[in-house]
């Protein structure tokens, strides 16, 4: 019976998935065919896009988006969603920028406010969650009004004006960026790779699927399921603060109270076509940073052939469809075998 | 002697605990009366502050029905939601704002630019939000997309064809301008004269809406399908219901209703703005954030009609409200905190309430249809 049902699983074709490292998976190999094909196509009909100049600011606009990416694939994976991450930036831009304007902080300290602010703000949400048992998203909806309360207070109904270029380390000028590469795309790099390593190889992280998976399941099994679900929106609500410091040094020195607007949907957006099943359960950092780039690269590309802006965001939306319309299929010949 | 004062001494023992069950169980867990309390608590609070003089400007009826006129487009949308959300397998509509830009500037188009007659682009309009809805209802209901995906990826398409076809430029000219007269305020026919001025759209929008929706979820099979579907949607299945077709018809609704708030705000703001459903933070979040404050629950199954109706009024009131007590750029600030508040508060309180009667074993919230109380 045994040596039966083995046998078949032994005698499996050697597929793709088994060759290549780990590192990539099926979702991700169809995100990097989709990227190479589309930068070749941009190179081809828009001279200018394959040119240093071109794709070192679309690497800077990527990096917050693959940021906290990170972490919102975490959010997604046990299970839930974090719609506040827009209102999180903004409350940590504003407060940073104010106190770079009001005290001329060093960059370190700017860097700390921010990251600190936003874990604070991520652990109310991580607390309403783990302990109000309340489905993520309404809770999310909620401390996102109270958030942008927060922010707006600090705004004090007007702009922020001549910030200092303290934080320019993270810009999109020469001091941002070391042999072309924009320093806060590698730091979203760096992030990647860290939770990468994280999910796979971690107790902790594994946890996280295990939470996503089966929730009671996770809890029986001794996993202790709320300080982990606490833990996973702090480090959404950090990675927005250090987010926020890339999106105050990528601006010009004027903040307005647009800061972070949309960035949620464009979060979600890139860590569900990076292959993070919105059920919970399965995901991966690498397919969310495809996925940021994913959606950078079209916004970006029909801006530079000339369509209408508004045009990307049409395509972002079929994206998402196919990405997981993919995914879907995959999901059900796979429960098929 | 003893036989007949037994069962009376047992009726009068059980007289207060049925009255505290009420107030325990039924009226704290009764998302209408809970609102409706709120309501009062509300406008008794306005009504001392106006009295103290505290406030901005009058506080009376003509002020609150004068706010109406954007009590229409939210309990619509929060209507349309509570079609999607009941529906069960995480139901959810991100789109709806995206849906009224559109549907509003196909609108406009149609009726200033072809120069249909009104009543056919009015119809034409509300079966293109139809057909919006129902390419979300057939990706979610029929290629098993998750509702999330689906709405967010046609929130972020249905955005751009608006702004892309009219050239992210407003819509207006003479005869969209006199259709503005249908949103404006008026004075009742018959019972006029003693009633304050209640803006036109909520009978000519809301009302007939409200009735067919209130008619179809708890009088028609097609109702007791989609409170079935979104309970337990393998038992609905082995009951013999078409889940799919009953969850793709829930989300044709809500593009249909989508349709008819972009005619709305057409009249709304005398022209078709292409972002008029989602600028700033959009019309979805507020609509999801006023069904769930109504008492709709997010996992599907549960929500009423009234707690939409009362949710949305509580919403608007209480907006309203803060703009007479801080006025300004502070007022739309407040309204912020005070809507996260309110539904952070209410959502985790009927958590609270719906655990500890789970913990007894007790049955669950009751579905609109079936007898309250009943044992």
């Amino acid at each position: 019976m045994s040596t039966d049902t083995v046998a078949p699983a032994a005698a499996k074709p050697l597929s793709l998935r088994r060759i290549l490292p780990p590192i990539v998976t099926g979702q991700e190999i169809v995100l990097l065919g989709v990227l190479v094909i589309l930068w070749v196509l941009l190179g081809i009909f828009t001279p200018a896009f394959l040119t240093p100049a071109s794709i070192g600011p679309l690497l800077v606009q990527v990096a917050p988006i693959a940021l906290i990416g990170v972490g919102m694939t975490f959010v997604i994976i046990t299970a839930g969603i974090d719609v506040s991450v827009a209102a999180m930036i903004m409350v940590s831009a504003v407060t940073t920028a104010r106190m770079l304007v009001a005290f001329d902080i060093p960059a370190i300290a700017a860097v700390l406010v921010a990251i600190v602010i936003g874990a604070a703000l991520g652990a109310i949400n991580g607390f309403l969650i783990a302990y109000g048992r309340v489905h993520p998203i309404i809770i999310t909806f909620g401390t996102a009004n109270l958030f942008q309360w927060l922010g707006l207070r600090v705004f004090d109904s007007s702009t922020v004006n001549g910030i200092p270029s303290t934080l320019e380390f993270f810009g999109r000028g020469g001091a941002g960026s070391t042999l072309g590469v924009p320093h806060s795309f590698a730091i979203a790099v760096i992030a990647v790779a860290a939770a990468w390593w994280f999910l796979r190889y971690a107790k902790a992280g594994r946890n996280l699927y295990a939470i996503g998976g089966n929730q009671n399941a996770a809890r029986l099994a001794g996993i202790k399921v709320q300080p982990r679900l606490v833990w996973v929106y702090v480090v959404t609500g950090a990675l927005a603060g250090l987010a926020a410091c890339m999106v105050i040094a990528t601006g010009t020195a004027t903040l307005d109270q647009s800061v972070g607007s949309g960035k949620e949907l464009q979060v979600i957006a890139a860590v569900v076509i990076g292959g993070t099943s919105i059920l919970g359960g399965r995901g991966s950092v690498v397919g969310t940073l495809l996925g940021a780039i994913l959606v950078q690269t079209v916004v970006s590309g029909v801006t530079q052939l000339g369509w209408p802006t508004q045009l990307g965001f049409l395509f972002v939306g079929i994206f998402i469809l196919v990405a997981v319309g993919t995914d879907l299929i995959r999901e059900r010949t796979r429960r098929r075998a | 002697m003893t036989a007949v004062t037994t069962p009376t001494t047992a009726d009068q023992r059980r007289e207060p605990s049925r009255f505290r069950d009420w107030i325990t169980g039924g009226a704290l867990k009764d998302r209408a009366v809970l609102l409706l309390a709120l309501i009062v608590v509300l406008l008794v609070a306005m009504a001392i502050l106006d009295g103290i003089g505290l406030t901005s400007g009058r506080f009376n009826s003509d002020y609150l029905a004068s706010t109406l006129i954007a009590y229409v487009p939210l309990a619509l949308l929060a209507l349309a939601e509570l079609f999607v959300i009941t529906s069960g397998r995480g139901g959810i509509d991100l789109s709806v704002g995206s849906m009224v830009s559109l549907t509003g500037i196909v609108f406009a188009m149609l009726y200033q630019q072809v120069g249909l007659p009104l009543a056919v682009a009015v119809v034409l309009a509300v079966a293109f939000g139809a057909l919006l809805g129902a390419v979300n209802g057939f990706l979610t209901a029929y290629l098993g997309y998750p509702a999330l995906i689906t709405t967010l990826a046609t929130f972020y398409a249905y955005r751009s064809i608006a702004l892309v076809v009219s050239e992210q430029r407003p819509i207006s000219g003479p005869e969209i301008s006199e259709f503005y007269s249908a949103a404006k305020a008026i004075e009742l026919p018959v019972i006029g004269g003693g009633l304050p001025l209640v803006p036109l759209g909520v009978f000519t929008f809301l009302l007939p809406v409200a009735i067919v929706a209130w008619f179809v979820l708890n009088r028609t099979t097609y109702g007791r399908k989609l409170y079935a579907i979104g309970t337990n949607d393998t038992a609905a299945q082995w009951a013999g219901i078409d889940t799919r077709r009953t969850r793709m018809m829930a989300y044709v609704t809500a593009g249909a209703i989508a349709g008819l708030v972009g005619v709305y705000t057409v009249a709304q703001f005398a022209s078709a703005r292409p972002d008029a459903g989602t600028s700033g933070s959009g019309m979805a979040l507020p609509a999801i954030t006023i069904a769930v404050l109504g008492g709709v629950a997010i996992t599907g199954g549960i929500g009423r009609l009234s707690g939409i109706l009362l949710a949305a009024l509580l919403i608007v009131w209480l907006n309203a409200s803060i703009l007479l007590v801080v006025p300004g750029n502070e007022g739309a600030q407040a309204q912020l905190l005070a809507l996260g508040v309110v539904l952070l508060g209410a959502s985790l309180l009927s958590n609270a309430t719906i655990r500890r009667r789970q913990g007894g074993l007790a049955k669950p919230l009751s579905v609109p249809g079936t007898a309250p109380g009943a044992k």
